[in-house]
């Protein structure tokens, strides 16, 4: 057993930091405030080769491993939670159908432009009636020549106005519900592919998230991804990757709180004394120190596993449940330890508090984290 | 050809160092290490040469068996390859032996045409290696050199030195050794291709057996304590009088002037 990072992932975490310090924490707050999509940053990301981490080099990704990718998101999210999501999104929820599922055809086509960060990715799986449960689906894709027909709604779709490419799923056999769905890569500018309206956000404000209508949008028929009727399995193996990213961006979070806290209190005097040497303060910092320390145990041993070939959706949802839930109540505790000035905007914890939340939710909520764990334990 | 040497030391990260608040000793237990801020900027200017002017870059270090990592980060930073001067005795090592060492390590097979080694390290800044390596080499130093600019037709280099007084100008032939400014260079963050692909760089492991002895150290630490910084904690008020008082008060330190 061996609990070191290799000298890479440790330069990989150096790097980031920096990279953060330059050109992410300068500006994570008018992200947050305005709120502004950070594309300068993720053209930044690109020039860093840090679009297409885990994915070989011959599809024009990094050809690193999946905890290098984690330790980045994890890092990014640390100083703006956006910033990490967006990256989450573009390489988990996009680009690994595309590797996972593509014909080499599809590869090249889209994933090496995902990669390097030619384009972002969106994935468009959750309608206004079919959110945990995705088989009660009625966006539909009917066969018409050598093309498919999309008709129907999605909603929360993540990088959607900015994505290049979008991997989207309707049924193709409306009768059979999740075994009814499949997946299509459907390209910025298809006709009848339309960019509805942008949601305004409790928190992650700067990642934008809208509606995506399909109005008869025509699709090539080999755009098809995967086989037929085979969407929900791509979608739930994607998700499944997927929630170790949203892991390391709670787990980023946290951090975040956990420093800020740690800074604060050695800094604020009441009765005489920073705050840090009350017993109170210090045993909510040793809690909150002792959480994330076990979400980035789980976190890591998940991406680990998916690096060993081992099997990784029962580890991938404690992390994600266990890292979310960490996320928001550190988060909570962090806008105790500051008192008053925790609750006004400008203030760090602040913005953390707001943007914790949302990791209980995406890419399935703690409800469904604890029935995809028990179903795993029970069996 | 332009064949360039960035020396650089591998030293703790000042960001990682805790005081003991009885003993004002330092807790270095848990700190990392990295190369040393100036050293940094050295390899980046090496890097922008060969960019501008094609050659090899190698990065140079004297540094104790344990610090082997220092060379992928080095290496990610853009030199073509490594030397990796080591031996278990080389902590804490004082500059005059440093500067043996790697003379000799230099001397038993780097060619060079020109030495970039930052101004001072990050732990000691004693700005005495990079001088003392020029005159066992036999070679023109400049120092404070906040920029610095090759002529491939006559083989000189010339350099801006930044001083107290104003800005001087001076050229040298190769081969020379300049130490740098910090304002010189803005060093890159490395790629994460740039990481991975640093393993695959050569680094030649060269250890003290095939240097020869490094000499006793002129100057042995024997020991370090945190200064303690006391603010002073005196309240101001707000107000156009409180202002005055705070003022006063910073003229009369000569804190202000
Ligand atoms: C900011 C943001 C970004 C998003 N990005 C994307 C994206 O890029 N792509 C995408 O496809 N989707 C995206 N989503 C959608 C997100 O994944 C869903 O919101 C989430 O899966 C929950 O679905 P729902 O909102 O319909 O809630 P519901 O499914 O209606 O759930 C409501 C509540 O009921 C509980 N519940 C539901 N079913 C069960 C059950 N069987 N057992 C126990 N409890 C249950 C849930 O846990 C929850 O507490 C995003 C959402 C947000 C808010």
């Amino acid at each position: 057993m061996d609990f070191n990072l290799t000298e890479e992932h440790k330069l990989i975490r150096a790097n980031v930091r920096e990279f953060c310090e330059k050109f992410v924490d300068p500006i994570a707050e008018q992200t947050d405030a305005e709120p502004k999509f950070p594309m300068e940053t993720v053209k930044k990301l690109a020039e860093q080769d840090l679009l297409g981490i885990p994915y070989p080099t011959e599809y024009g990704g990094a050809g690193s491993d999946y905890l290098s990718y984690i330790i980045v998101i994890e890092e990014l999210s640390r100083a703006c939670a956006t910033t990490g999501f967006t990256l989450e999104v573009h390489s988990s929820l996009a680009s690994f159908p595309l590797f996972k599922f593509g014909t080499e055809e599809q590869k090249k086509k889209y994933l090496v432009p995902l990669c390097k960060g030619e384009m972002l990715g969106a994935f468009a799986l959750t309608e206004p009636g079919a959110g945990t449960d995705a088989g009660a689906a009625s966006t539909v894709a009917v066969k018409d020549g050598d093309h498919y027909v999309l008709n129907g709604s999605k909603i929360f779709i993540s990088n959607a106005p900015v994505a290049g490419v979008i991997i989207a799923f309707a049924l193709t056999d409306k009768s059979k519900g999740t075994k009814g769905l499949s997946a299509f890569i459907v390209p910025q500018g298809t006709p009848g592919l339309i960019i509805g309206k942008h949601l305004n956000k409790m928190g992650i404000r700067g990642s934008l998230t809208s509606e995506v209508l399909f109005k008869d949008c025509r699709v090539p028929a080999e755009n098809l991804l995967g086989q037929e009727n085979q969407g929900f399995k791509i979608a739930m193996m994607t998700l499944d990757g997927g929630r170790i990213g949203i892991a390391a961006q709670a787990l980023g979070i946290a951090q975040a709180a956990l420093d800020e806290s740690i800074h604060y209190s050695k800094e604020r005097v009441q009765f005489g004394k920073p705050i840090a040497a009350l017993q109170a303060i210090q045993w909510m910092i040793a809690n909150m120190a002792t959480e994330i320390e076990a979400s980035r145990f789980l976190t890591y041993k998940a991406a680990w596993n998916y690096d060993q070939g081992l099997p990784y959706s029962k580890e991938a949802a404690m992390a994600k449940l266990f890292a979310s839930e960490t996320a928001a109540r550190q988060t909570n505790r962090a806008v105790q330890v500051h008192g008053g000035i925790g609750f006004i905007k400008g203030h760090k914890v602040e913005r953390l508090y707001r943007d914790a939340k949302i990791t209980e939710i995406y890419e399935g909520t703690s409800e469904v984290m604890r029935m995809v764990i028990s179903g795993s334990v029970l069996r | 050809m332009l064949k360039t040497i960035a020396c650089f030391k591998w030293v703790i990260d000042d960001a990682d160092i805790r005081i003991d608040a009885g003993t004002r000793k330092l807790v270095l237990d848990r700190a990392g290490y990295k190369i040393s801020a100036y050293d940094r900027n050295a390899i980046e200017e090496a890097v922008l040469l060969q960019e501008k002017h094609g050659g090899t870059v190698c990065a140079v270090t004297v540094a104790p068996s344990s610090a082997k990592a220092c060379l992928k980060d080095a290496l990610s930073r853009g030199p073509d390859n490594a030397c990796y001067i080591n031996d278990p005795s080389f902590a804490d090592l004082a500059p005059a032996q440093t500067v043996s060492i790697l003379a000799a390590g230099i001397k038993a097979g780097i060619e060079f045409d020109l030495i970039i080694c930052g101004e001072g390290s990050g732990d000691l800044y004693t700005q005495q290696v990079g001088p003392a390596l020029a005159e066992t080499l036999g070679i023109p130093c400049i120092t404070y050199v906040n920029k610095l600019t090759y002529s491939e037709s006559d083989r000189r280099i010339t350099a801006e030195r930044k001083l107290e007084d104003g800005i001087e100008v001076v050229s040298a032939a190769l081969p020379a050794l300049v130490t740098i400014l910090p304002d010189i260079n803005t060093p890159r963050i490395p790629t994460l291709k740039q990481v991975l692909g640093a393993a695959k760089k050569p680094a030649l492991n060269v250890t003290l057996d095939s240097l020869g002895p490094a000499g006793d150290p002129c100057l042995k630490t024997v020991g370090i304590q945190a200064a303690v910084m006391d603010r002073k904690k005196i309240r101001f008020a707000a107000d156009a009088e409180g202002i005055r008082a705070a003022v006063g008060a910073l003229l009369k330190e000569v804190a202000i002037a």
